[in-house]
This record gives structure tokens, sequence and C-alpha cells, in this order.
């Protein structure tokens, strides 16, 4: 029980006045920061570090850390209200959270269940960081090249979840996303790879643009289509916090699978490399392999849950190995870390032994942050889902504003804008056509993260693929590779062969 | 009424994100330049790694000694396409935010972007050159081997060994490491990571056999004991604990060094007061104790400071010796 007390003694440096209204101003900034589109936590960091050198280490990483966290609450924001994520996680939280919100008029429900789970799912990551912090660090250590590709594997066929009704249209985009992650530079052997002698394609099409695009432009302009109607949404409840609450029956179906995606979040988190975007993810695909009350992809509670809790938690998850190692996960934490060592700290694998106070006291005000971040976001909801009731012909020129200041800010140049607006018109003709963007966005994000891990691989075992059988982790996840691809084919043939008996 | 409210208090907070990112247009009285506005510095390595460190070391010392004026200098990743993407931008920025834009650049940086691009060093204003920065080879806990000669001997058994590091210079290294070994690159093999932090989060969990790295990112892990250094890449034993590297020389070999400098440059319109200002604020960083005792002397790095003019010639003579190694000098 050290740690517990540790924590309770990170509590006490944390609850003081100064702090608390820190964490409040954090969790603010967090919040707004998440919720516009192509500006995420690394430039709300950035920003806020020069602000806080004025402060001691512990107020000022109290405020940052808190910021980094609240802001995966935020992304939910824009995807369930708007249809644009407001970050990268959050593309899995629009597939359910838009139709609840609009096709089924329930707005404030979709954004408490958002919410409720983020908190849950944050709250098992800090309890899990808390308890084997370091000893989980160095379990994702353990995750080299051969592990993460059979996890990306894994991660890859929950794309068969999202093809929809017709298989072979979803096949064809999520080729189509491969392809597009492979252009640019070819990390490995440091050569160029289909840049069509554009300095720009050298970097390959950034992510965050293209999602606005295919997402939230294409939708702007399937507006412009309906636009003499007011959003699907007919707001009849009230817009008090009670109106937009859900009930308890809503609570029981989405405290499950937020507490299955939180511990899977936290370890997703864990690993190098693979952040919360894969967190959610697999969230959402573990969630296909249980009963969900309605269909997902539909406006289910369960999925909007799913993703959310894995996102949060991951975000918690990615601080152990930047306090027990060293390693930053992503941007941001690399910002802190940068942020350490102006505030005297030596970041890397001594920091939990040397400046123990300091480490508790950032785990200590995750946990305010998360509490404080819930109470803030549950207040606002009722306000935010005024959005909806704004005419369509007055919201079209707005998101058209956000599209594009999202897509300029997330690369600092015109070229994003641009990339925005060609996937934007790519995004509607699939959508008129019935073929479902989500697959492609997710072979997008996924595709990278595979080609290289699987390349590593492969030259660490110098062109055998024994290297996926040799270790347990790698094994097991083969193997549940192979279930998942395996059941629906088995039951196919039992379905066949039962029909057989019968006739 | 009420709708339009609603509608412009929507339009009004979506347009914050330009604030977030925005600059505001000063004028810039003659004479000497001094900021007036926030400075972006460009770094096109990975957080963690050395460019990453190399560069918060330095605004962490302009901001203690308040050499820019207390203007904020936020820290720009730019890793897109092995770093080439944010060159580009850096070279292609005009006006006034020429002045304010700083961008982390090494001999690893350069090598790349002459053999995939049409850039080259003439299309940035240099400013001024830092720090000489050398290789190590390091073995993570339970390696397989406990010395750079286990790995001779395995070599000339036949086995195979996976090398991994950053780009650019380390890649250098690596291959000039191959031909004084006389070993196909197949049985000894590289793996390049986006930058050396990602290299040793590989090493620690035992995913490489080796790890090529400079010593400023992976000396806080010698200290944790959690890497051993085996060989010095330089003609001179490291000081300190990674003093217990032997030189290739030592081992009856020719001695393999690739040398990464590291400076800062701006972009190609800077203004010539700008490049006087910045040129001032290194020499005063490279002068102070803090650079010296907690960076120079702690990452053992070589201090060589330049002046514009110095490094000018020095970096393009540099591109050129390269341009003709890889046949690119016409």
């Amino acid at each position: 029980m050290d740690n517990l007390q540790l924590l309770l003694t990170g509590f006490i440096s944390v609850l003081t006045l100064q702090n608390v209204l820190v964490t409040m101003l954090g969790a603010l900034l967090g919040l707004l920061v998440g919720a516009m589109p192509g500006i995420g936590s690394l430039a709300g960091v950035a920003l806020l570090l020069p602000l806080t050198y004025k402060f001691n280490p512990t107020t000022a990483i109290i405020m940052l850390g808190s910021l980094y966290y609240s802001n995966m609450y935020g992304g939910s924001f824009s995807a369930i209200l708007l249809n644009i994520p407001g970050d990268s996680p959050a593309v899995m939280t629009a597939i359910d959270g838009y139709p609840m919100a609009t096709k089924k008029n329930r707005p404030g429900q979709a954004l408490y269940t958002s919410n409720i789970s983020s908190f849950t799912g944050g709250l098992i990551g800090m309890c899990i960081l808390t308890f084997m912090g370091p000893a989980l660090a160095e379990l994702g250590l353990k995750f080299g090249p051969a592990e993460m590709t059979a996890l990306l594997l894994v991660a890859m066929t929950s794309i068969g979840w999202l093809v929809g009704s017709n298989p072979t249209k979803g096949i064809v985009l999520t080729a189509v996303g491969i392809l597009i992650a492979s252009m640019g530079m070819d990390t490995l052997t440091g050569s160029p790879r289909f840049e069509f002698g554009s300095i720009y394609l050298l970097g390959g099409v950034p992510f965050i643009p293209f999602v606005i695009g295919t997402v939230g432009f294409a939708q702007v302009m399937k507006l412009v289509d309906e636009k003499d109607k007011k959003i699907e949404a007919n707001l009849t409840q009230k817009l008090t916090i009670k109106g937009s609450m859900i009930s308890l029956h809503e609570f029981k179906r989405l405290i499950f699978p937020a507490l299955r995606s939180g511990f899977l979040g936290t370890f997703v988190g864990v690993l190098p490399g693979a952040g919360a975007t894969t967190g959610a993810f697999l969230g959402y695909a573990t969630q296909k392999a249980f009963k969900s009350e309605e269909e997902l992809g539909t406006g289910a509670i369960e999925g909007i849950a799913a993703c959310e809790s894995a996102n949060n938690a991951a975000a918690a998850g990615s601080f152990a190995p930047l306090l027990a190692l060293g390693i930053p996960g992503s941007g941001t934490g690399a910002v802190l870390l940068g942020g350490l060592m102006m505030w005297g700290l030596n970041p890397g694998p001594l920091l939990f032994t040397n400046q123990p106070e300091f480490c508790w006291s950032l785990i200590a005000s995750l946990f305010l942050a998360n509490i404080i971040t819930l109470i803030i976001a549950l207040g606002i909801i009722p306000f935010l889902v005024k959005i909806l009731t704004v005419d369509v012909k007055l919201m079209i020129p707005c998101i058209t504003v956000v599209c594009i200041i999202g897509s300029y800010s997330s690369t600092n140049s015109l070229y994003g804008v641009i990339i925005m607006v060609i996937s934007g018109m790519f995004g509607y003709i699939f959508e008129r056509n019935g073929y479902s963007t989500a697959p492609m966005l997710l072979s997008f994000v996924l595709a990278p993260l595979l080609e290289s891990n699987m390349r590593k691989s492969f030259i660490i075992s110098h062109g055998s693929i024994d290297i996926f059988f040799q270790n347990p982790i790698s094994l097991v996840l083969i193997l549940i590779l192979f279930t998942i691809i395996a059941t629906p084919i088995v039951r196919g043939i039992i379905g066949v062969v039962k029909n057989h008996n019968k006739n | 009424m009420k709708k339009l409210l609603l509608a412009l208090l929507v339009a009004s907070t979506m347009i914050f994100p330009i604030f977030a990112n925005g600059e505001t247009e000063t004028e810039q009285a003659s004479g000497p330049f001094v900021p007036q506005q926030n400075i972006e510095w460009y770094c096109t390595s990975s957080p963690g790694g050395g460019s990453d460190i190399f560069t918060r070391t330095i605004i962490d010392i302009i901001n203690e000694e308040g050499l820019a004026n207390g203007q904020n200098i936020v820290m720009q990743y730019k890793t897109d396409g092995a770093g080439e993407v944010g060159r580009n931008i850096v070279s292609n920025i005009k006006g006034d935010k020429a002045n304010y834009t700083l961008l982390t650049f090494n001999s690893g940086d350069l090598m790349p972007m002459c053999k995939n691009t049409n850039l080259r060093f003439e299309d940035f204003q240099p400013i001024a050159h830092m720090a000489v920065d050398k290789h190590l080879i390091f073995i993570g806990e339970n390696s397989r081997f406990s010395s750079f000669e286990d790995v001779i001997e395995a070599l000339k058994n036949g086995e195979q060994i996976v090398l991994g590091g950053s780009k650019g210079d380390d890649i250098a290294c690596y291959n000039a490491l191959l031909k004084e070994l006389g070993v196909e690159s197949t049985q000894f093999a590289y793996i390049a990571h986006d930058g050396s932090g990602a290299a040793i989060t590989a090493m620690l969990g035992n995913h490489i056999d080796l790890l090529i790295s400079k010593p400023a990112s992976a000396s806080q892990y010698v200290e944790a004991k959690r890497l051993t250094p085996i060989l010095a890449l330089s003609t001179s034993r490291f000081p300190g604990n990674l003093g217990v590297a032997p030189t290739l020389s030592e081992l009856g070999y020719n001695d393999v060094e690739s040398p990464n400098w590291r400076s800062v440059i701006g972009p190609k319109n800077m203004s010539p007061e700008a490049v006087q200002f910045w040129s001032d604020v290194l020499g005063k960083v490279s002068e102070s104790d803090k650079w010296n005792d907690e960076y120079i002397e702690l990452k053992k790095l070589v201090p060589d400071y330049m002046d514009t003019e110095t490094y000018s010639a020095y970096g393009a003579k540099f591109q050129a010796d390269y341009l003709k190694t890889i046949g690119k000098d016409k």
C-alpha cells in the first residue's frame, strides 16, 4: 500500500486553492482546445508552457497535465454534434455519436454517455497507473515490432465490422486508405515514395485535414443538399441537465463497455507509439464482440462508451512510460518532458526515484482533473446541445469555417486546406454511392504503423515469419487474430451443416 | 434574433483557433533587431532525441538569461517526410516572420536533404554552429554480448546481428562501420527509427541487438544502468561513464567516425539585423555556464561555436564534399 500512501501525499500537495484553480483553468482550456478540430493537445500544451515558467514545477505540471487530459473529453463534442472529430481518437466516437445526436434526437444523452465513459475509462487508467505504473511501463517495452505487428493485425480486423452492408465497397475503400497512407517518405530506408515530385507529398497526406475533409466537409456538402430542412434533430427535451440526462437503464448499458475499454485502453496507451487513436479503434472493435442493445454504427450507446473510455484510459496510460522511463509516447508527452527540464527536473529512468513527490502530485492532479472536467462538461452539455437548433443554412458557413481553420492550423499551411477540400469531395461522392468512409480512415491510420512494424520484424528475423510465433505475447495475439477470422467461417459452416440436416 | 446571436457565438468560438496560432504583424523599427513577438523554433526529429535535447537546452538558456527580449519560444516538431517537410516550410518563410523562425539543423539532416530533395544549404540562412557530437554503440540489459569483441566474434561466426538507430548521420556511421568490419548489410542489418528516442525504446525492450546513438540521448540511461556503451566511434575514448567503451583501433581495426555537427539556421529571407541578433544570442549561449556544464560536459559533446560567416563557409564545403560522394555534384 506504499503507492496509495504516496498518492495521498500527492493529493495533499495538489489540494491547495491555487492548484485547484489551476486545474480548473487547465481543464477548461483543454475542453476548448479539444473541441476545436485541428488544434490538439500538443498545440495547447506548447502554447501554455511558457506561461508556466513562473509557477513552481508542481503547479505547472498540474495545469499542463489537466489540459492534456481534459483535451480527450473535448474531442468528442464536435464529433457528436457536428460529425467533425476534434482529434483523431474521436473519429470512432463520430460513428455512433453523430447518428445518436441527429437521427435519434438525443444529443444530450450522446454527450453524457461520452463524458461518463471518458470519466470511467480515465479513472481506471489512473488507478492502474497508480498501482502498477512502472511495472506497466516495463511491460510496454516488451512490445517490440513483432508484438506490435500482431496487435495491429488484430486491430485491422475491426475494419470487418465497419464495412457495412456491402463488403466489396468496404474492401475497396480499405485498399484506398492503405494506398493513400503509403505516400510520402519510406522511413525505414529513407527514400521518397509516391511523392510525385512534390515536397509536400513527401510528408504524406496529413491525417487531420484528411479526416476533417472526408467526414466533416463531406457532411457540409450533404447539408447543402438539404439546406431548407432543419438539421434532423428537432429538440423536444428541455435544455436542462435533467432533460439531457441518461436513464438508469442507459447507464447500465454504458458501464460495462466503458469498464472493458478502460482496461484495454490503459494497456494500449502504455505501448510505445500506439497511442489513444489505436486504443479507441481497439475498444470499438472489442465492443463488436459483445452484445449491444442497438446495432453499432446506428447510434448505439455502447459504441460511444467503448471508444471514449478507451481513449481517455490510453491518455492516462501514456503517463506510465513518460514518468517511469522518460519515454514520451507522443508530441504532447515530449512537450511535458521539455517542461520538466525547464523546471530543473531531470526526466528519465530515475525520475520516480529522485523526485517522487513531483511524480505523485502529477498523478494526483490527473485524478483531480478527471473529476473537475467531468463536472464542467456535465454543466455545459445542455448549452452545447443548442448548436443543433441552429438553421442548416447558418450552420453550413460556420462548419465550413471550422473545417478550413482546423485543417490550416494542423499543417500551418494551405496544403492542409487543399487536402481537406479534395478529400471532402471524394468523401461526399463515396457517401452518395453507399461507400462508408470509416474503413478508409481506419486503414489510413493503422497501415503505416503496421507497415513499419512488420518490416522491422522482418529485418530482425531476416525474413523469417517465425518471429511472430516465437514469443508468448505475439503468439497469443496471432491466435486471437485467427480466432477472429475463423469464427464467422466456422459459424457459416455449422449453419450450412445444420440446414443440410434439417432438409 | 436569439438564433442569430447563437450562430454568431458559435462562429466566434470557432474562429478562436486563429488566435491560438495567430501572429501579430509588428512593424520593425530600423536599427538593431529586437524580438517583438513569439519565436517559432522548428525541430525535424522526434521528441526525446538529440536534436530535441539540443534545441530545448538552448531555449532554456535563452529564457533563463532573458536573451530574447522576454518573448516566448515555441517549439514545433515537424517530422513529416523524415523532416523534409519542416525544412521546406522554413526555407520558404518570408516577410517579418522570417526573423522569428529558427531551425535546428545538423549534418544528419543535411545528408538526406541533399540526397532526396532539391533543397540545399544555400536555401537557408546559416546562423551559428554550436557543437559536434560523435557516436557510440550500446548494449541493453540481458544482452547476448558483453563487449564489442563478442560482436566481432559473432559476425565472424556468421551470426546475424541487428543494429538500431536514428536517421542521417547514424546511418552514415553504420555504413562506415560495415565497410571497416567488412561485413554485408544482410548479416549486420540496420533499422532506422524516427529519432534516437524511439531507437532507445527498442533497445530497452531488447528488440534489437545493438544501439547506435550519440551520448546526449543515451547518457541518462547509462547512468540508470539500462544501457552499457561497448564501442566509441571516435578517435579517442569518451570521458566519464562512457569511458569504458574502447575505440575500434584498440580492437585492431581503423577508427571509424562520422561526426555530427549541430547548428542553428533560419529562413533564407531573414534580415541581416536578425541574423546578427541570433548569432550573438547563440554566441552568448555557447559561453554560458549552463551550456558548458550541463550540456557539453554532461552529454559529452565537443564545443565548437562558429559565427555566421565561418559556419556558412564550413557548411557549404561540407555539402560540396557530400554531394561529390553521392555523385550529385553537378
